[in-house]
């Protein structure tokens, strides 16, 4: 079995565009929420999102439609990933070799609802040709591939707010197995409006900021962005003389199997992807610096959360940093654990633990160390990164300073 | 060191039949799904053939309770898993929920729901809507409530890769169990047709008769194919451990022993770099078998009748096999069940694990007019004959190529 390693990142976030630029401001604790801005709000009670401001890309897009996609996301992170990996130039390599996985709860859409708005007498009318080709999920990877010459597997992972880190978990599978040596991974997400009034309907979105662990907590802001990774084995990394950020250790997943919206009370689901994911990595509790958390600010989130970190991690659950970058830049969803991810191999790099920002009362239930609204330099070598989606559906990914 | 991954459960919601019996019969008689569609109004179009799923009665496998909040393609998933699992005789008890995981590829899932349900946030006061309208409208959320309702804990994923989603699920699942990560995971995958899929392919002009003057009919590999006849269904496995379906008294319908899927997208090469490449997938896929050549002694092709995606497929089993590409059988199923997208490597999967268990092969009908650039075996009788190792391949128009290998168990 190989060891699987990450040796590029990228990043497009609501407080930042480019690993650079998105970092520091998450160390800085710096806020992306504002007004919605691609769609009317005005029907609505909520009109806060974690929208990407001031994106720009040399676009490979021919008409308003296609560029609505969320590939302007995926593809401009993918290839600050890639050239950050050393991997730019890969005539001399067997492509075939090279596979692709993003996750996303809902990247289909936007370009369906942008026709749609213009349109909604007859649904028929929506269709034209340029939608027909950005239609299927899948071609969220296929454009990609074809943008990159990729040839190896091609996989979109549609699992909620668990996306990103089933990509992950499905792409160390394939390295570890030795079916490819390079994967490139992660999750993407352009704010559907389908997305927005679910969320907004079911009562899960705050009004004005994310609160993750606040005792105040109203809810989760949605977000948007792409977090992409570059993840190989660590022979094809070593043999070209690769710059390794971390070893991904083990993926723990589970699913609650217990109700589509809310997730088990005691986390029974959360402590089963932790446990897992320790054990795989044969790792302790006792070895985690970080904990990169799911906190989404829903008051039954991270109650849970808590909760199940309380029960994994026994007498040393106050000790270790828990954080959530939600509070930033939003529940990305489909993108959030790619994004975190990537996070996750940041602080390992820098030894910087990024805060939860827009903590102010603590809450009795949620009593662990957050980071309150300031991010922390410490030694980070091992962080655990947690997500859990709708349907209790759960995954969580270790990874480690090699 | 690898473990084994075998096939204990069968579990088909098809447009020819409920349950895996049903589906093989019709399927080895050549009684076609295909009809004029029922579900569609397309009295304005010109394609009118689809092969729709009849006679589904799902409260008789989920009950009554919340079941008009289940949109189709729910009913389907969560329908043909509880067949799969009795089929397996497997109940997912306390003791073996935790080492269950479910895996479903679609292609397209819910998606005519979640455009529904946006056309009604266009229309009307979205913040009204009430959150039930919602409730089954996202791709993995079929695959949530199966996980509910069965009280499955390992994990629960969906994957989407276009045509390929089904087979690449079932080929992920057992990379999962060889790899020792799971010793039950329910596999396969589903889809559901709905107008917004209709006027995609038929805007592309993928459905057979998309011209007005050619034939609307599923005949792959024929000279006079044309394109495609949209289908729907849902087609799962319970795929096991081998040791631990033996330990439990399991029955076993066949191995799955190898997987690969290589990408050949259609803007970067032309026809004879994506014959390479499918050639390559089947290759990769007898190697990670073990297996060679002279081991198959059955093709499930992926063959819809798609003008392109057929000459490539033929193309690419004679460069593959040389002269054997002319003698090994060639099964076309699509022929009798049309094309099902995200679900069609599982129905293809489920037919080639039938035909292993049965020692028959379904035929490929309407066949009849050979294409000398489609020199396969190719047959529209059905044929006895004892089959140790299928290759099913599954293409997707898109780029991805994907192939899956199953064995007899002995």
């Amino acid at each position: 079995m190989s060891r699987v390693v990450i040796t590029g990142l990228g990043l497009v976030i609501a407080n930042g565009i480019g690993v650079k630029d998105a970092w520091n401001a998450l160390v800085h604790g710096k806020d992306g929420a504002g007004d919605v801005t691609s769609f009317d709000t005005s029907q609505y009670k909520i009109h806060r999102a974690c929208e990407v401001k001031n994106f720009k890309i040399d676009t490979v897009f021919k008409n308003e439609t296609t560029a609505n996609t969320i590939h302007k996301y995926t593809y401009s992170a993918a290839k600050e990933a890639l050239e950050d990996s050393g991997l730019h130039d890969r005539t001399k390599y067997n492509c075939e070799r090279f596979g692709i996985a993003i996750g996303t709860l809902a990247g289909e859409l936007p370009p369906f609802e942008f026709l749609l708005r213009n349109s909604p007498e007859e649904k028929a009318n929506g269709f034209d040709m340029n939608v027909a080709l950005t239609y299927p999920p899948s071609s969220i990877t296929t454009l990609l591939s074809e943008d990159f010459g990729f040839e190896g597997p091609n996989m979109v992972s549609l699992n909620a707010c668990s996306s990103g880190n089933h990509a992950i978990a499905w792409a160390y599978d394939l390295l570890m197995g030795g079916m490819v040596d390079v994967m490139l991974v992660g999750g993407g997400e352009l704010i559907p409006q389908t997305e927005f009034t679910h969320f907004h309907n079911l009562k899960a979105l705050a009004p004005v900021k994310c609160q993750p662990f606040d005792r105040d907590r109203k809810g989760l802001i949605i977000g948007e962005g792409a977090g992409i990774m570059v993840m190989e084995t660590l022979d094809f990394a070593k043999k070209r003389g690769a710059d390794i950020y971390a070893e991904l250790m083990s993926n723990g997943m589970s699913c609650d199997g217990h109700h589509m919206t809310a997730p088990h009370p005691e986390g029974a689901g959360a402590i089963k992807a932790m446990l897992d994911a320790l054990s795989e990595a044969k790792l302790s509790y006792k070895d985690i610096d970080y904990i990169n958390a799911h906190g989404t600010g829903t008051p039954l989130n991270d109650r849970m959360e808590t909760l199940a970190i309380k029960s994994v991690f026994k007498e040393r659950a106050k000790d270790i940093p828990v954080s959530s970058i939600k509070s930033m830049i939003g529940h990305t969803m489909g993108a959030a654990s790619a994004i975190e991810s990537v996070v996750s191999c940041l602080s390992i790099k820098n030894n910087i633990i990024p805060p939860t920002i827009n903590y102010e009362t603590p809450d009795p239930e949620c009593d662990l160390d957050y980071v309150p609204n300031e991010g922390r330099e410490r030694k980070v070598n091992c962080v655990l990164n947690n997500s859990f989606a709708f349907g209790g559906n759960n995954v969580t990914n270790i990874f480690s300073r090699l | 060191m690898n473990k084994k991954t075998v096939i204990t459960g069968i579990g088909i919601v098809s447009p020819i039949g409920i349950g895996h019996k049903e589906f093989w019969k019709n399927l080895v008689s050549g009684n076609s799904g295909i009809a004029p569609m029922e579900s569609l109004d397309l009295s304005r179009y010109h394609c009118k053939k689809g092969a729709e799923v009849k006679n589904l009665k799902p409260e008789e496998f989920l009950g009554q309770k919340g079941l008009r909040y289940l949109n189709k393609g729910t009913k389907f998933l969560a329908s043909s898993v509880k067949l799969a699992l009795d089929d397996a005789k497997l109940s997912i008890d306390d003791e073996v929920a935790n080492q269950t995981g479910i895996l479903i590829g679609s292609s397209l899932g819910n998606f005519s729901q979640t455009t529904d349900y946006f056309h009604d946030i266009v229309r009307e006061n979205p913040s009204e809507l009430s959150p039930m309208q919602s409730y089954d409208v996202a791709l993995n959320s079929s695959i949530n409530y199966a996980s509910v309702i069965y009280k499955i804990k390992g994990f629960a994923r969906t994957i989407s890769s276009g045509f390929t989603s089904g087979i690449d699920a079932i080929g992920n699942a057992h990379k999962l169990i060889q790899n020792g990560k799971a010793n039950i995971i329910i596999a396969g995958g589903f889809e559901q047709i709905s107008f917004d899929l209709y006027m995609i392919f038929l805007l592309r002009k993928m459905l057979a008769g998309s011209n007005p003057t050619d034939r609307e009919i599923s005949m792959p590999f024929d000279k006079r194919r044309n394109g495609f006849i949209m289908s729907e269904g849902s087609y799962v496995f319970i795929m096991e451990d081998l040791e631990f379906a033996l330990s439990r008294g399991a029955g076993i319908y066949g191995e799955i022993s190898g997987f690969a899927t290589i990408f050949a997208g259609n803007k970067m090469f032309h026809t004879g770099k994506r014959v390479e490449k499918a050639r390559a997938a089947m290759e990769k896929c007898l190697n990670d078998a073990n297996l060679s050549l002279h081991d198959v002694n059955l093709i499930n092709a992926n063959g819809n009748s798609g003008d392109l995606s057929d000459l490539i497929e033929a193309k690419a089993i004679g460069e593959l096999f040389e002269k054997r590409g002319k003698e090994i059988p060639v099964c076309a199923v699509k022929s009798v069940v049309g094309e099902c997208y995200g679900a069609s490597g599982a129905m293809q999967t489920a037919a080639a694990v039938l035909s292993i268990h049965n020692s028959l092969i379904p035929p490929t009908i309407n066949y009849e007019e050979k294409d000398p650039e489609c020199d396969v075996n190719i047959t529209n009788e059905k044929q006895l004959r004892d089959i140790n190792t299928a290759l099913v391949n599954s293409f997707d128009y898109s780029g991805n190529n994907s192939c899956l290998v199953l064995k007899k168990y002995e």
